[in-house]
């Protein structure tokens, strides 16, 4: 007896106890389930962390280390380097050229020329090209030639051997007088040579153009012309620039006139001047120099005011554009009077030198890049390295001075990506996306502004599109169509929703533009006449005697709904080239006669552009991927409202449209903003269709009938083609950086209405 | 005040002079009522006659039908798919499906509180205004003093008069019950349907909502469905017990409680099955 007790005691007490196995089974999937979801957040942070690590870059300015200098002779007055800058030289006045080796400045070599008895009274040096032009005391012009070659030792150290070549001297201004300054350039045809002379008290300009035929036998045969004169009018220029395409001469008066001569046949002749800094107090220019690319200089004056002029087409007076020098920018002021401007290489920024102050600008965005002292001694000449590495200056005490610099971004900066910039070559500021084009000395373009505005404007014609009808057919499938039915029309949209982008894309492209091109009018006829017919449909309906009305069972009204609306639309698209022929009739610019065309109407009467893949495609096809997703969400929330609410509400005799209106809306208010976030969510990130159908080209137009360029496409187009760590492939991963807050911020908005509408909404 | 108890769109049911109304012995008449769902017969052959300003209880065990043929009275059943019926329903003489009545009109009619009570995720105010709005009343006053009148009549106005404005879902579930009453009373139907309206509440609730059909029993005709038999013999004047979708007895409540005619009657009764 006291045993079995005890049995059914024990048993009782396992027969309560948790096996282990459920205890840890249950702690386990609860650890489980909170890393899933800390993984999901990190997973969100890390991807947006990734995106800031790759834009930062392109907000930090230039770095920039002082290296250490290399005396030369003090009567060094210019300078070259190889490409690294190991070996730099230095011209001194006598016409030698002395080779030092950066690293411990010890000398390397040093070369005379051979004069034949007339002196050197003028030197400029081509750091870049390694030209080094002398004047010489009878006008003419010897050229050398330095060239570094590489030497490999045995155990494959390099070293550098430098090279002076000497050319026969060219005659190029007036023999006799000694050439005090000479400028080269070499163009794509021809290079040009002046040197600057004083004859009977006048200063005086010859150039001298030098083409190079190249043979059959493939041996250069070079053509020297006779040297001609250029601005022979004016005696009081302070400054040359030459442009490096050798086909104008630009020169600054004292006065501050600066007056351009451009090529025209053998010769140079006046084409414009202007005068940078007259409504200013100082109209001295006191610094000038020629931007990379030939078309833009940089003006300082003697307060350190800057301005930027650059060649872009104007409108004249006699109704043609022309392209002339006009300003494009005004420069932030410098802190005194300008010194001098050296152009960077290869892009846009240029350094400016003031007093005991350098600073790096970029001319397009006009932000400062670096600042940082200048040396002791006044600057004879500066340049950059042509990978925008380094530059060097020598000083009037022949130290060469050199810096490294660390700027992979120039052209960027907040108002690059966000802001109107005039670009050089362009008539006004632009928000402008173009980030390649053939040239080198090409400027890429990033603004943002364009691919919102693209991105904004295809979500709305989505959007458009999609959610009246996405909506009112969840309200119709929800509460009116019969269940049977309501079973089969779900599962379809489903499907229409996993249709790849890619496939829809195609279709709009290739397919839809070209059909809707050419019948426009019946289309929007037809879609056009598709509401009020429904509408108009629920009037007769409505306006039947109920003895024939209740011969159609509640939710089968469709059958009379769809013939009708669909004969509706039928008539609208077979009178629509009725329509277009009363309405869009304009005369062809070609034939001049007649013809009924809304393209051509739409290109006459709005000036605006017609594009074959336009917006309404775009809205249309993307509309038809966003509506399966805004409906199957809000037809699930309608679906959800509680039957007992809506018997409620027909009990107490609301109509099913009250009904609806009244109390099932309201209740699912909060799943229907879901679905139409979703929906624009899906609008706003979506990629294939737009890359398809939209033309792809950057334009900020309101034009219904024109393409677009949004963020997400701009990515896949041009991430392929963009180099790594570029600025054109930070820039890309900006956009996306943009896009990911804009959807971030407007999810979190629309997740707060939502939060707010449930809460007044709610259901016990 | 008369335009709260007769308002615009009300002019549509034909309302008749209270004269003829008094003691109207037939006015909700079933003649001959069969109702299917699908294949399953609901309800077989009821007649009965439901008498003007009485409380008739109509009980008997789940499933015997009394549920469905309360939801027929104002066509309730109709958003059910694939029922049909036999037989007729008169009320005030017209026939309820007469093609020529709207079924809204008739909702307009014969209001219904649920069993669930089932109040609307609105303030208390729309709620309890709800049916004027669809009829399309605009003029606050009209609905301000409906909503209160109303309010007063279901006994719910000092509990609630300082919160019109808060949601309805607020109120516990007695109140809750309290304020579908008011709401399907706002419109002044002429007939209440009450399916199982306490089932969900506590005794002090119940309590309440007894008293109410008490007092409002002067003003319209109520059917209440009900599982309990004391609150039938508490509230009705008349009962009727339905038994497998039959009519087993209908008579006053006093006759059916205290001497009924039927065994079966008398069995579920005092309780031996059900």
């Amino acid at each position: 007896m006291e045993t079995s007790d005890k049995k059914a005691d024990s048993a009782s007490k396992s027969r309560f106890d948790v096996s282990p196995m459920t205890l840890a089974a249950d702690r386990w999937m609860g650890r489980l389930i909170r890393c899933g979801g800390v993984g999901v957040v990190l997973a969100v942070f890390g991807m947006l962390g990734f995106l800031i690590f790759q834009i930062f870059p392109l907000f930090s300015g230039a770095k920039v280390k002082v290296a250490a200098p290399i005396q030369f002779p003090a009567d060094a007055v210019a300078f070259g380097e190889d490409e690294y800058g190991e070996m730099p030289f230095a011209c001194l006045a006598d016409g030698s050229i002395i080779f030092q080796r950066a690293q411990d400045g010890s000398k390397v070599l040093a070369w005379a020329p051979q004069l034949s008895g007339r002196r050197v009274t003028a030197i400029r040096s081509y750091p870049r090209s390694g030209m080094v032009l002398l004047g010489l005391s009878d006008g003419s012009v010897e050229e050398l030639k330095v060239a570094y070659h590489s030497n490999f030792d045995a155990v494959g150290k390099r070293t550098l051997e430098p090279v002076v070549t000497a050319s026969e001297p060219i005659q190029v201004g007036q023999a006799g007088s000694p050439c005090l300054d000479l400028w080269n350039a070499k163009g794509l045809s021809a290079r040009l040579i002046v040197v600057q002379q004083t004859v009977a008290g006048k200063a005086k300009l010859t150039a001298v153009r030098q083409t190079e035929r190249k043979g059959l036998g493939g041996k250069a045969k070079i053509t020297t012309s006779e040297p001609f004169g250029v601005g022979a009018e004016v005696a009081d220029f302070e400054r040359v620039l030459l442009p490096s395409t050798a086909d104008a001469v630009v020169l600054i008066r004292k006065s501050g006139e600066v007056r351009v001569y451009a090529e025209a046949g053998d010769n140079f002749v006046f084409s414009q001047s202007f005068t940078p800094f007259q409504g200013t107090a100082d109209h001295h220019v006191a610094a000038a120099g020629m931007i990379f690319g030939n078309v833009s200089i940089v003006f300082v004056n003697g307060t350190g005011e800057q301005q930027v002029w650059s060649i872009y087409p104007q409108l004249q007076p006699d109704g043609l554009s022309q392209r002339r020098w006009g300003q494009i920018h005004e420069g932030e002021k410098l802190a005194g009077a300008g010194l001098g401007v050296y152009a960077a290489e290869g892009n846009k920024c240029y350094l400016a030198a003031t007093e005991g102050l350098l600073q790096i600008h970029n001319m397009t965005t006009g932000s400062l890049r670096w600042e940082g002292a200048a040396p002791r001694f006044a600057i004879r000449q500066l340049a950059f390295a042509g990978n925008y590495d380094r530059f060097t200056a020598l000083d009037v005490q022949g130290v060469l001075h050199r810096w490294e610099l660390v700027d992979h971004h120039p052209e960027s900066s907040w108002s690059a990506f966000f802001g109107k910039i005039w670009y050089e070559g362009a008539s006004a500021p632009a928000y402008t996306w173009q980030s390649s084009a053939g040239s080198d000395e090409f400027e890429a373009k990033y603004s943002l502004v364009p691919l919102f505005y693209g991105t904004v404007k295809g979500t709305f014609y989505a959007l458009l599109f999609a959610l009246p009808i996405a909506l009112t057919a969840a309200i119709y499938v929800s509460q009116f169509l019969r269940p049977e039915f309501r079973q089969v029309v779900k599962p379809v949209m489903e499907i229409m929703a996993s249709l790849p982008s890619v496939v829809l894309g195609f279709l709009a492209g290739l397919w839809l533009a070209p059909l809707v091109d050419t019948r426009i009018v019946p289309l929007l006829c037809a879609v056009a006449v598709l509401a009020p017919a429904a509408i108009a449909a629920g009037f007769i309906w409505s306006a039947l005697p109920q003895p024939w009305r209740r011969q159609v069972a509640p939710g089968m009204e469709f059958l009379w709904l769809l013939p009708f609306v669909v004969l509706c639309g039928w008539l609208a698209w077979i009178s629509g080239p009725a329509i277009e022929a009363f309405f869009f009739t304009v005369k062809d610019s070609s034939s001049g006669l007649p013809i009924a065309d809304i393209r051509e109407w739409w290109r006459q009467s709005t000036g605006a552009s017609y594009d074959s893949r336009n917006s309404l495609i775009v809205g249309f096809v993307m509309g038809f991927a966003v509506i399966p997703i805004v409906f199957t969400i809000a037809e699930d929330a309608l679906s959800n409202v509680p039957n007992s609410l809506v018997s409620g509400s027909l009990a107490l005799g609301a109509s099913r449209w009250q009904t609806v209106w009244s109390v099932v809306i309201p209740t699912a208010i909060s799943g229907i903003v879901s679905g139409v976030m979703i929906g624009f969510g899906r609008a706003i990130g979506e990629t294939m269709i737009v890359v398809m159908a939209t033309g792809n080209t950057a334009v900020m137009e309101a034009n219904p009938f024109s393409g677009m360029r949004t963020l997400s496409a701009n990515i896949a187009v041009e991430l392929p083609e963009a180099a790594a760590g570029h600025t054109h492939y930070r820039a890309l991963f900006l956009g996306a950086c943009c896009l990911f807050l804009l959807t971030f911020v407007i999810n979190t908005l629309a997740e707060i209405l939502r939060q707010r509408l449930r809460e007044r909404y709610k259901v016990v | 005040m008369s335009q709260i108890m007769n308002p615009p769109s009300a002019s549509r049911i034909k309302v008749r002079p209270s004269s003829e109304r008094e003691g109207r012995k037939d006015y909700i008449s079933i003649r001959d009522y069969g109702f299917w769902y699908g294949q399953k017969k609901a309800l077989d052959a009821i007649s009965l006659d439901i008498p003007e300003r009485q409380v008739v209880a109509f009980i008997g065990p789940s499933g015997c039908g009394k549920s469905t043929l309360l939801r027929n009275l104002n066509r309730m059943n109709d958003l059910v798919d694939d029922v049909r019926h036999e037989g007729d329903i008169t009320i005030g003489g017209r026939s309820i499906y007469d093609a020529g009545l709207e079924v809204i009109s008739l909702r307009r009619r014969v209001g219904m509180v649920f069993q669930k009570s089932n109040p609307f995720p609105k303030s208390i105010f729309e709620n309890v205004v709800y049916a004027l709005r669809v009829v399309g009343v605009r003029d606050r006053s009209v609905l301000d003093e409906a909503c209160e009148t109303s309010l007063r009549k279901a006994a719910l106005w000092d509990e609630v008069k300082d919160r019109l404005d808060d949601s309805a879902l607020g109120l516990s579930g007695g109140q809750m019950q309290r304020l579908c009453i008011a709401r399907a009373i706002a419109n002044r139907p002429e007939i209440l349907l009450m399916d199982e309206p306490c089932s969900a509440l506590d005794p002090i609730a119940t309590g309440k909502i007894e008293e109410l059909i008490h007092e409002l029993k002067d003003q319209f005709t109520i059917v209440i469905v009900t599982h309990s038999m004391q609150q039938a013999a508490r509230v009705s004047d008349r009962t009727a017990f339905f038994y497998l979708g039959k009519q087993i007895e209908y008579d006053t409540t006093e006759k059916i409680f205290m001497n009924p005619s039927q065994a079966q009657t008398e069995a579920y009764i005092s309780g031996r099955f059900g």
